[in-house]
């Protein structure tokens, strides 16, 4: 079972978009005030390139990411390069589970629950992780309409409270601003990574990368309009605005008088969310997998996910201090792992030596 | 030289049983004979007319081969073997021994107790035809050969069940349908060495590979119809001896999102029901569960009216709203599984205690609220529109109330998430359970919750893999 171009560019509007409407929102108006819409439009710009990069790239070869380091650097260099990814895919996945944990806490229920209710989340990553691209690409298959419907009917509930002059002062924020708050945020856009192990796993044919590259830009535009319609109905206030999702169908009218029915629609979107969030797990288990060349996906998958378990039990209440981690110091990494490594592909040797 | 009281021994050896009848009767000139079957299970005047009757003309001396030539049933064969004429008695046809040949005659006069043909209670159609297939697997045979005319109809018969020695028969077209699927699922139901074969919900079970699984691996149909139609996609069908519902493979989840009637209506009224349906069966699974959820974990979901009305139901009830509705469900299933067995004139009893005393004094002495009960009796209601899948559905029922009752929302979402990556990974030969939605397959759109006209079905479905792709061909400028 492989995954198909089309599996891969469901992936690329859905899941990109599915990732950033918890913090990020609130994280960009934090850092750069108005102007929440240029740091995320460079970082899909950058992103989107290298994932145009990519796709060329999958278009000259058939070979996959392993297999053109296994060409440059030998078997050994592309375990270890492999293992840096392993690492890496491990902590992009670690933010967005502690993201969840906070959105689904605060927001699903009344009284915020213990840490335990959260706990089921990493069965089923368990199960999720331990399956192969096929699987990913057939759970895109269904969680693209699912995300676009529910997408769709929030952003008709949103657009009723914008308020248009709340983006007047987005070109007052200075451009050192934009740059920094873009390069902070980094950590929030990993797709281009999800491509290099999608590669040699799908059959390229004429015009895919076009495909691939307009649907990252889809899935680019929908968070765009979503910053847009949070920024909108927030303005000033939109940096105390945490869990942007569920806070910008709130002043519908029609909720008034009829509880909060936007809920059910975020209930529905959270699936999307949660194979957003584990897709980054499972990747790290087929890196795991293939540098150290123990295939049993079930054993790594379950094993990693009862270390994440340990970690937001000892680190739940240091969510601020995890995220001021990644803003401050991770960054780097990631700018390096998804923009310069997928990059520097194109430098591998595509021909067996 | 053998007698005719030695063969008649040979065989009461081993058929001691009293229904094993043994008729001896002798031509004019004197040849013996003696017709051995099982009582009940031939017709006696067809016995009669055309092995008897003839017999009796047969000359003292005549040979075996000249008998034979007497004999005017269309079911003719002989036999050498004790041990076929044995196997052959116990399958419902007559043996012919003849006096001083160590060869039989083997007539196929089988009238085994069979009902009529008629409509299936469970997939009744208002447009469309009211056959359906019933027991015996010769008629069943014979209302799929009457539907599919074709040279190409391919019916393998063989036998499973040590001692139900149960036909079982492979139908499908050849050239269309993959290849090597027939002898596939034959092997896969031949390799198992059973007993007996009662039904072919046996048969079905030994056709998965993962027999563990929430979810059924084949398709049901109760109607020649419905079952043609699934051959003529490229499917392959399985009929069983004794069982009026066979079985088709490869098998797809939404095939029982289609009703009998959607090809017989119009596409738009089609459509509707298939979103109706599919629409009730998710609240059918899932509203006792988030009813549960919003009252123990986000009470901000229920508008705000409903909820004073909810509020004034629930008060001063003595149970916590996962428990009643814990026990409402409990008490439903009770009922319905009581209805099914009980004899029909206890049923009107049985209606009173149920509604009344269960629903009716329940809400008056504050065990159950009301709206617990019209939340159960819609859920009940919604699973039944898809009944091939209720066995499914109603354990998912379960699970997802256990699970709101205990994780909330996150759970629910979770077991949802969960259910999705179950399915779309499970396959039944080599067509994924959950297509054509994962893998997205547009052509096979057009026939899923969506039934487009006849002329946007020109070809098979793609996810079926068959070799003869174009099902309807017209001339495409006139349509």
């Amino acid at each position: 079972m492989r995954i198909s171009v089309r599996q891969i560019c469901f992936i690329m509007v859905a899941y990109t978009a599915a990732t950033k409407l918890l913090i990020y929102p609130t994280m960009l108006s934090w850092f750069c005030d108005g102007a929440i819409i240029f740091p995320a439009l460079i970082n899909f710009i950058v992103c989107g390139a290298v994932i145009w990069a990519l796709s060329f790239l999958c278009s000259k070869t058939d070979k996959t990411f392993f297999g053109l380091l296994q060409n440059t650097f030998g078997e050994i260099g592309a375990r270890i390069v492999y293992g840096f990814f392993a690492v890496f895919f491990l902590f992009a996945a670690l933010l967005p589970i502690f993201e969840q944990k906070q959105y689904v806490h605060n927001i699903f229920y009344d009284t915020v629950p213990p840490l335990g209710v959260f706990m089921p989340f990493f069965i089923f990553a368990a199960y999720a992780a331990s399956r192969k691209f096929g699987n990913i690409g057939r759970c895109a298959d269904i969680c693209l309409p699912i995300f676009a419907g529910t997408m769709f009917l929030l952003f008709i509930m949103a657009f009723s409270d914008v308020k248009a002059d709340d983006f007047l002062p987005m070109f007052s924020v200075p451009a050192t601003t934009i740059f920094s708050t873009a390069a902070r945020t980094a950590f929030n856009f990993v797709e281009p990574c999800w491509l290099l192990m999608f590669m040699g796993h799908f059959k390229y044919k004429k015009g895919d990368a076009a495909k691939i590259t307009l649907s990252y830009a889809a899935g680019a535009a929908i968070v765009i309009l979503f910053l847009a319609l949070f920024h909108g109905i927030y303005g000033p206030i939109a940096p105390s605005r945490t869990f942007a999702v569920a806070r910008i169908s709130l002043f519908f009218p029609a909720i008034e008088t009829m509880g909060r029915i936007d809920l059910i629609l975020l209930y529905v979107l959270e699936v999307v969310m949660l194979f957003a969030v584990v897709i980054n797990l499972q990747l790290a288990v087929h890196a795991i997998a293939k540098c150290s060349g123990f295939e049993n996906y079930v054993i790594i998958s379950l094993a990693t996910n009862a270390v994440f378990a340990i970690i937001l039990f000892i680190f739940d209440s240091r969510y601020n201090a995890i995220v001021t981690l990644y803003s401050q110091w991770l960054w780097i990494a990631f700018i390096v792992f998804t923009v310069l490594v997928p990059a520097l592909a194109w430098t591998l040797r595509r021909r067996t030596r | 030289m053998i007698t005719l009281e030695k063969q008649i021994d040979a065989v009461k050896s081993v058929l001691k049983s009293e229904d094993i009848l043994v008729f001896e009767f002798a031509s004019d000139e004197g040849k013996k004979f003696a017709a051995v079957y099982a009582d009940g299970l031939i017709d006696k005047n067809q016995l009669g007319e055309l092995v008897i009757k003839p017999l009796g003309a047969v000359k003292k001396n005549a040979k075996f081969k000249d008998i034979k030539l007497f004999l005017a049933s269309p079911e003719l064969k002989e036999g050498k073997k004790v041990a076929d004429a044995i196997k052959e008695i116990s399958a419902g046809n007559a043996v012919v021994l003849v006096d001083g040949e160590s060869d039989f005659f083997i007539v196929g006069v089988k009238m085994p107790p069979m009902r009529a043909v008629a409509e299936p209670p469970t997939q009744v159609a208002v447009h469309g035809p009211r056959e359906g297939f019933i027991e015996d697997i010769k008629i069943n045979l014979g209302l799929i050969r009457k539907r599919i005319k074709t040279d190409k109809l391919q019916v393998k018969t063989f036998t499973v069940g040590e001692k139900s020695q149960t036909a079982i028969s492979i139908v499908y077209i050849e050239g269309l349908c993959p290849k090597g699927l027939p002898e596939r699922v034959q092997n896969e139901i031949a390799e198992n060495k059973i007993d007996i074969i009662p039904d072919s919900s046996y048969v079905a079970q030994f056709m998965t590979k993962r027999p563990r699984s929430l979810f059924k691996r084949c398709g049901t149909a109760e109607k020649p119809d419905i079952f043609c139609a699934k051959v003529c996609e490229g499917r392959v069908g399985v009929v069983v001896d004794g069982s009026p519902i066979c079985l088709t493979v490869p098998y797809m989840l939404v095939e029982d999102f289609q009703s009998v009637e959607d090809y017989y209506i119009t596409s738009y009224r089609a459509t509707t029901l298939r979103v109706l349906r599919i629409i009730s069966l998710l609240i059918g699974i899932f509203l006792p569960a988030l009813y549960i959820t919003a009252q123990l974990f986000k009470i901000q979901i229920i508008p705000f009216q409903l909820l004073l009305k909810i509020s004034s139901s629930v008060a001063g009830l003595a149970l916590s709203p996962s428990v009643e509705m814990f026990l409402t469900l409990f008490v439903l299933e009770v009922l319905n599984e009581a209805s099914i067995r009980m004899p029909k004139y206890v049923g009107l009893a049985m209606s009173v205690v149920g509604a009344l005393v269960l629903g009716d004094t329940a809400v008056k002495a504050g065990i159950i609220s009301t709206p617990a009960i019209i939340i159960i009796a819609f859920s009940a209601i919604g699973l039944y529109t898809v009944p091939n899948v209720v066995e499914t559905t109603t354990t998912l029922r379960w699970m997802a109330l256990i699970i709101a009752g205990s994780v909330g929302p996150l759970g629910l979402v979770l077991f949802v998430a969960y259910l999705i990556c179950y399915i779309v990974s499970e396959q039944s030969y080599g067509a994924p359970l959950a297509a054509p939605f994962a893998p997205l397959i547009k052509s096979d759109l057009y026939d899923s919750l969506i039934k487009a006209n006849m002329y946007s079905l020109k070809k098979r479905p793609k996810t079926l893999r068959v070799r003869e792709k174009v099902r309807l061909k017209n001339d495409a400028n006139k349509r």
